[in-house]
């Protein structure tokens, strides 16, 4: 009982926690650069209250959701059909490798010179970012799918593309979401990295203007709120996941004793 | 009626040496036997039953069923794999009311029909359980109930009851038999117990060690139905599994597990 207790506020204390190491930190070093955690938390009201600061907050949200919705449309297919198919994997396997450690947001200025600094540019960047470990967990699933599962569906006359769509995706979906999780972290990060290198609207945007006015109570406050919405956005995530991936989770009482 | 017919099977293993899996097996099998391939593992039993499921294409030879070469799967052969190979997404009845749904069954039907072949597999009140949360016997009932779901007129069971234990074993053993003497579908049914072979079926195909080939083809004359009880103490009975037994000492030096 104790325990359970414990171990739901656990988040909670983790988050004084570090509020508090942060409070003790910045009244030690006493610099104007770093204020201490009271100011921050207290400058986080003002920023939501704000009209301009939410539909710049809002702003960054929809590009987030669009590029990442866009980014699984075309990374779980291409993903799966990789796992499937030895000749579409040889295909982009070795397009993946390369891509695959390129910071994403440092391709920024070069698509800057392409789309411009509109929502455009951002977007593409969130969609990358999120593309390739959803594409990466995609193959993984994909290609651990059990042959026999397929012949069983074979046998029941599902065709290739019923058996792409009907088996391999619900088998691989425990993988596949695996690789979403990383993605909408990602997308967050991308998100504000767009916005810094192409100040227009967003929240990464009110983060550096801030920094670079010297208003360092925004600036934390506005770690704050991105923290925050980092950490909504995967407990959200986290529990349509465990929703739909149900039937996978470890946990359940075994009935032995029943033949 | 199923015709292997030459049928031949090379594997080319990854250092690219060629490996006979099967060599040369030709083998007729009646509407409504129950035939069992009986022979040590690595025989090539498992490929041989790919092979009439459409899911391996031989490399010499031709398989038919009812006078036509087989070129896929087919929901005319109806496949229970040792693995079972449930969809673990889907609950007891979801599985077993998959292959109904594909064909075209209604919805109301096919959750009927299927609620009643789960009850005959003896797992009432399973129902809504995901595979994850079955023992080994009950997944492997599912198995079969929904194989039996799409009315295949050919079982191609593999090793089915391999995994389990010998009481599990025996019940489902029991419970095969029953359903097939109500409606004596082809079974053609892979093992490597003597035991089960003889007591499972009309024909045994005893197989020799790789590369596999037919070393002879045991026809199992007991009456049926047939009891287990009874049939241990039957003498035909006992002579056959010493027969085989032998035939199989005869092609190899570690011989089958029991
Ligand atoms: N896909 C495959 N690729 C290469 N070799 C295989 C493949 N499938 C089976 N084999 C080989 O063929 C032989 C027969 O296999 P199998 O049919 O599974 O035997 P059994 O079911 O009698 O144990 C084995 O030596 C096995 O290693
Ligand atoms: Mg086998």
């Amino acid at each position: 009982m104790m325990a359970r207790v414990l171990s739901r506020l656990a988040p909670l204390l983790a988050c004084l926690g570090l509020l508090a190491i942060w409070q003790a930190g910045s009244l030690m070093l006493n610099t104007e650069s770093f204020p201490t955690a009271i100011e921050a938390v207290r400058a986080v009201p003002s920023i939501l209250g704000d009209r301009e600061s939410v539909i710049n907050i809002l702003d960054s949200l929809r590009r987030m959701a669009i590029a990442f919705a866009a980014a699984l449309l075309f990374a779980i297919p291409l993903g799966l059909m990789m796992g499937r198919s030895r000749l579409v994997a040889s295909f982009f396997n070795p397009l993946l490798m390369i891509t695959y450690p390129v910071p994403k947001a440092a391709l920024m200025p070069i698509i800057m010179l392409w789309l411009g600094v509109g929502d455009l540019a951002k977007m593409l960047v969130i969609f990358l970012g999120v593309s390739l470990p959803v594409i990466y967990h995609s193959f993984q699933g994909a290609k651990a799918v059990e042959e026999k599962m397929l012949w069983s569906g074979a046998a029941m006359g599902l065709s290739a593309p019923q058996r792409m769509i009907r088996i391999v995706l619900p088998a691989a979906l425990p993988e596949i979401l695996t690789g979403c999780r990383t993605g909408l972290v990602l997308a967050l990060i991308t998100m504000v990295t767009s916005e810094m290198i192409a100040r227009q609207s967003g929240a990464g945007n009110i983060l550096f203007n801030a920094l670079d006015m010297g208003q360092y109570d925004t600036v934390y406050a506005m770690i704050i709120i991105i923290g925050a919405m980092g950490i909504g956005l995967d407990a959200a995530f986290e529990k349509l996941r465990s929703r739909l991936v149900r039937w996978s989770e470890p946990g359940f009482d075994i009935p032995l004793s029943f033949a | 009626m199923i015709e292997i017919d030459h049928v031949s099977q090379i594997f080319r293993t990854s250092g690219r040496q060629a490996h006979l899996a099967l060599s040369d097996i030709s083998l007729t099998i009646e509407d409504g036997a129950f035939v069992s391939i009986l022979g040590p593992s690595g025989c090539g039993k498992s490929t041989l039953l790919y092979i009439v499921g459409g899911f391996v294409s031989p490399t010499e030879g031709v398989a038919r069923v009812k006078g036509r070469a087989i070129t896929g799967p087919g929901p005319d052969r109806g496949p229970v794999f040792q693995e079972f190979a449930l969809f673990p997404w889907k609950t007891v009845l979801g599985n077993v009311m998959y292959g109904p749904r594909q064909q075209g069954v209604k919805a109301a039907e096919a959750d009927a029909q299927s609620r009643r072949l789960i009850e005959m597999v003896g797992l009432k009140g399973f129902e809504n359980f995901y595979p994850k949360e079955l023992s080994g016997g009950m997944k492997q009932r599912v198995a079969l109930a929904r194989t039996l779901a799409y009315h295949p007129a050919v079982l191609l069971m593999d090793e089915p009851f391999g995994a389990l234990d010998a009481h599990t074993r025996t019940r489902l053993q029991n419970d095969l038999l029953n359903i097939w003497e109500r409606d004596r579908k082809t079974v053609l049914f892979v093992t490597h117990s003597v035991d089960e072979a003889v007591f499972l079926s009309d024909k045994v195909v005893v197989m020799t060690r790789a590369p596999g080939r037919i070393k002879q083809i045991v026809d199992i004359e007991l009456p049926r139905p047939r009891r287990r009880a009874e049939l241990l103490l039957d003498p035909r009975y006992q002579k056959y599994v010493v027969e085989i037994e032998r035939m199989i000492d005869d092609t190899s030096e570690d011989g089958l597990r029991p």
